[in-house]
């Protein structure tokens, strides 16, 4: 049998970090994922990564912006670190090698984003993602450490009230394996890909969130999914806010800058939930465009020149020429807002601790708080850092103190037993097909929108889709690189986590940053102001409450 | 209001191991518009045709660098290719797996050859104790040094390089273009400071075996020009080691060599690669050429069109400014 003292699940930016850590803290780590590692999702990310290092920019400004963001559910203690670790945090990855955008006088270059009092936003061109991911993994390429790429996480020991392994399918062999580790560290991102329209890559399907989930892992905050206002028409690929930092325009079909009617003060640099909300609203009134692939907006970057578009905005030049066949220097982007990021995921502190001894999460797998209903730009990127240091860091004590596993042989058995009931069906579901409906419910009905009639509907049929899920088939008979088992095991997956987002959704009777209820249009702070945990049960999640985080900052009324 | 579609015929190499005994190639015909990326397509052969096609993928944005292989016989991301310019040039889409790399299933292949050469190059920044980082503030850098950065930063190891080079193909020596642009990012950084041993060590590690053909940049889906990246380090390795190492004595012999004629004087050429001693050890190989091709001991004549090639090597060695 494998065996490891922490392994970590998910390579992007936080499973990298949680690795170093731990690797540095002298353990024996193990990184588990099912891509290589320079293929993570992290590397999509493109605007950057917030610190408030400029000379007029202050921690306490950072706090303050991303508790304002949050619509006052993150938590603010969280925060208050988060903020406070930001400015080392980017030090120490432009030491690794970053290589980020600078001023004319040498120093780091920073650009506005949205919701933010200061340009705070410090990038790599419009690529920062993939440069944090490069050099990280170059720096983490210079220590010992056990890499099992193409490996798909399919279950989480615990037992005796502890972390005991992981199960996980080699795609290469087709073989369950078990792997003992004192301590896991879940960094496997998203589950982006529970809806149609999301700018996630194909693999965001929450295989670390749901195989916690069903470990008995609470998972927070699941309601809260953001929209980002920017995606490509029919791809839905990611236009980075950075766009508009740059000085990007939104207009709708009357040729109006229409953002001055929802956010007079900031306009396109308002939040997120601000900006995706006012899109949606300009189409269903009536004042978007009309196309083949629905109504639009336009994103206009041509009056910022040629020179300038190219060189802060080289990747989105080549999105824009490539998959919606149009010039940002010389024509307006059709865009609409699209699934970008889960607020929720794997409760923890700010140590990464969940509620199960040896589990551990970080970046978007996890849910901290620090987010809370609503995200800032930039600080997604500095959370997989920040908090996946401080996990690796926890995960490494802990496994230095904890006894050998009791992981055993057998728990391999059952695992392969149920996949190989898969595959013996003479008939049965489709999981792609499945996972296509899936998709389709949750744009329809659980979007930036949301009421009590929608989320009774979309729950009912995620609940028919779960129980047509029991007599899902595998066709394809090879051991290698299956992709159809795969397809099933990420469905399975994807369904749970639908559900749990849904439930919340549901039960959740306010308006709270990326949370909008038509039916409960205000925010609510004297019922509301809580976080949802949702812990797994064999029929249905099983929701309650716990309070936020708060140190000195006071609810307001959110304005931009 | 509909988009146009076409009927797009895919010939797909399909190789399951322990099932098949030899690849094949399966047909598939699809309704899509002209636009429509390849892997777009591919995905819907996957979920509605056949569940058992296997390949890499993940961002469908050109970022991840899953999806490379060959498409009507070229290298390239199947996310970013659309699928209405191959059929109007080659009648179909063929698809297969990519080339230099073990197939392990339909289009994915074994990707241990490429990241056993990214390996090789030590892609990590290396920093001498004696020269630490700005204690609690980042390095100082220009706007123009990170231009010298310029494209390199841009690689997502999709390995459509890797697999377009003849190099990789003829000697196992070669790095192959991706590890060589990848070291050319660490010798031109400021930080690193191997920069000398780097360039002392990529010589006799396949630095000169590059053939130029430049299929690479061909190939490269992010702009990263990793044969301009290769001339790049041949001329900073020169620098390096004043030309005395093998590959570059042979570089610039082979310049110095044409330089009046237009045309090789070979045993020159052996002489200025491998020294009086080296050409002794090459007599007998020297000897069968000569009874092959008497003419490589004649002198070598200017050729025509000599004057333009004049003017080139004036352009390219200046001569020196004199003092005042």
């Amino acid at each position: 049998m494998l065996r490891h003292e922490v392994v970590v699940v998910g390579a992007g930016l936080a499973g990298q970090r949680a690795a170093l850590a731990a690797v540095e803290a002298g353990r024996d780590v193990a990184i588990v994922t099912k891509l290589h590692p320079l293929r993570s999702h992290s590397g999509a990310a493109q605007g950057g990564v917030n610190a408030a290092i400029g000379v007029d920019d202050s921690v306490d400004a950072h706090i303050y912006d991303t508790v304002k963001g949050s619509d006052y559910l993150g938590d603010q203690d969280a925060i208050e670190f988060f903020c406070r670790e930001a400015g080392p945090t980017v030090i120490e990855m432009e030491h690794f090698g970053t290589i980020f955008s600078r001023s004319p006088d040498g120093t780091l270059a920073q650009r506005p984003f949205g919701g933010a009092g200061f340009p705070r936003t410090v990038y790599a061109a419009d690529r920062t993602g993939l440069a944090l991911l490069q050099s990280l993994w170059e720096r983490l390429g210079t220590e010992r450490f056990t890499l099992y790429a193409e490996w798909d996480l399919t279950r989480i020991v615990v037992r005796d009230g502890r972390v005991q392994g992981i199960v996980a399918l080699e795609r290469k062999s087709g073989e369950f394996q078990e792997i003992a580790a004192k301590s896991v560290v879940v960094a496997t991102g998203p589950a982006g890909r529970i809806y149609g329209r999301t700018t996630n890559a194909h693999s965001c399907t929450g295989d670390g969130v749901a195989v916690a989930y069903r470990a008995g892992a609470f998972l927070k905050d699941m309601e809260f999914v953001q929209f980002h206002p920017t995606a490509l028409l029919e791809s839905s690929i990611l236009i980075t806010e950075g766009a508009r930092g740059e000085g990007g325009i939104l207009k709708n079909a009357t040729g109006e800058r229409f953002m001055s009617r929802y956010a007079p003060k900031v306009l396109e640099l308002a939040s997120r939930d601000v900006v995706s909300r006012a899109i949606v609203t300009e189409v269903l009134e009536g004042r978007g465009f009309q196309g083949p692939y629905g109504g639009f907006v336009t994103l206009e970057l041509m009056h910022l020149g040629k020179e300038r578009v190219e060189s802060r905005l080289q990747e989105i030049c080549d999105y824009c020429r490539h998959f919606a066949g149009i010039d940002p220097v010389t024509d307006p982007i059709p865009i609409y807002p699209a699934q970008h990021y889960m607020m929720g995921g794997v409760g923890t502190n700010i140590q990464g601790e969940t509620n199960i001894p040896g589990l551990y999460a970080a970046g978007e797998a996890a849910c901290v708080s620090i987010h809370g209903a609503n995200r800032l730009g930039g600080n997604s990127l500095m959370e997989t850092l920040v908090f996946g240091k401080q996990a690796g860091i926890a995960a490494a004590a802990y496994a230095e103190k904890a006894a050998v596993t009791s992981m055993q042989e057998s728990d391999v058995g059952a695992e392969a037993a149920t996949y190989r009931g898969w595959s013996s069906r003479a008939d049965g579901e489709d999981p792609s097909a499945l996972r296509t409906e899936l998709q389709a419910t949750m744009d329809r009905y659980v979007g930036i929108f949301r009421n009590e009639a929608d989320l009774l509907e979309g729950l009912r049929r995620v609940r028919v889709i779960k129980e047509r899920f029991g007599r899902v088939r595998v066709v394809d008979q090879s051991r290698v690189f299956n992709l159809n088992l795969t397809d099933a095991l990420e469905t399975q997956h994807m369904i749970d986590l639908a559900e749990v987002v849904i439930v919340g959704a549901y039960a959740r009777t306010e308006s709270r940053g990326a949370h909008s209820r038509t039916d409960f249009p205000k925010r609510d702070d004297a019922r509301w102001m809580k976080h949802t945990l949702a812990q797994y049960t064999p029929t249905a999640p099983v929701l309650s409450y716990a309070p936020v985080g708060y140190t000195r900052w006071e609810p307001k009324e959110r304005v931009y | 209001m509909a988009p146009e579609t076409i009927s797009a015929p895919f010939d797909i190499y399909r190789f399951s191991p322990g099932k098949d005994s030899a690849p094949r190639y399966q047909r598939y015909v699809l309704e899509v518009t002209p636009h429509t990326p390849v892997l777009t397509a591919l995905l819907k052969i996957r979920a509605e045709v056949d569940p058992s096609l296997s390949l890499r993928y993940s961002c469908r944005s050109s970022i991840c660098g899953s999806c490379a292989m060959q498409i009507n016989s070229k290298s390239r991301l199947a996310c970013e290719t659309h699928i209405g310019p191959e059929v109007a040039k080659h009648g179909r889409v063929v698809l297969e797996p990519m080339r230099n790399q073990p197939v392990l299933r339909d289009l994915v292949v074994d990707q241990r050859p490429f990241w056993k050469e990214y390996e090789r190059v030590e892609p990590h920044l290396k920093l001498d104790p004696r020269r630490p980082m700005p204690e609690g503030k980042p390095t100082s850098m220009s706007p123009a040094q990170v231009e010298r950065f310029y494209e390199t930063p841009r690689c997502i190891a999709c390995a459509a390089c890797f697999s377009a080079c003849p190099a990789v193909e003829a000697d196992p020596g070669f790095p192959g273009p991706m590890a060589l642009a990848k070291l050319y990012r660490f010798v031109v950084d400021p930080r690193d400071t191997a920069t000398q041993d780097r360039l002392v060590k990529i010589q006799p590690n396949g630095l000169w075996l590059c053939l130029r053909c430049h299929l690479c940049t061909e190939a490269c889906p992010k702009d990263v020009r990793p044969s301009e990246r290769i001339r790049d380090l041949k001329q900073l390795a020169i620098e390096a080691q004043g030309g005395t190492e093998t590959g570059s004595r042979h570089a610039i012999g082979f310049k110095e060599n044409l330089k009046g004629a237009g045309q090789l004087n070979e045993m020159k050429l052996v002489r200025a690669t491998s020294g009086l001693g080296g050409m002794l050890g090459q007599v007998g190989q020297g000897i069968r050429v000569w009874r092959k091709k008497p003419e490589i001991m004649k002198r070598p004549r200017r050729i025509e069109g000599m004057d333009e090639l004049d003017r080139i090597y004036a352009a390219l060695d200046p001569p020196p400014k004199e003092e005042r």
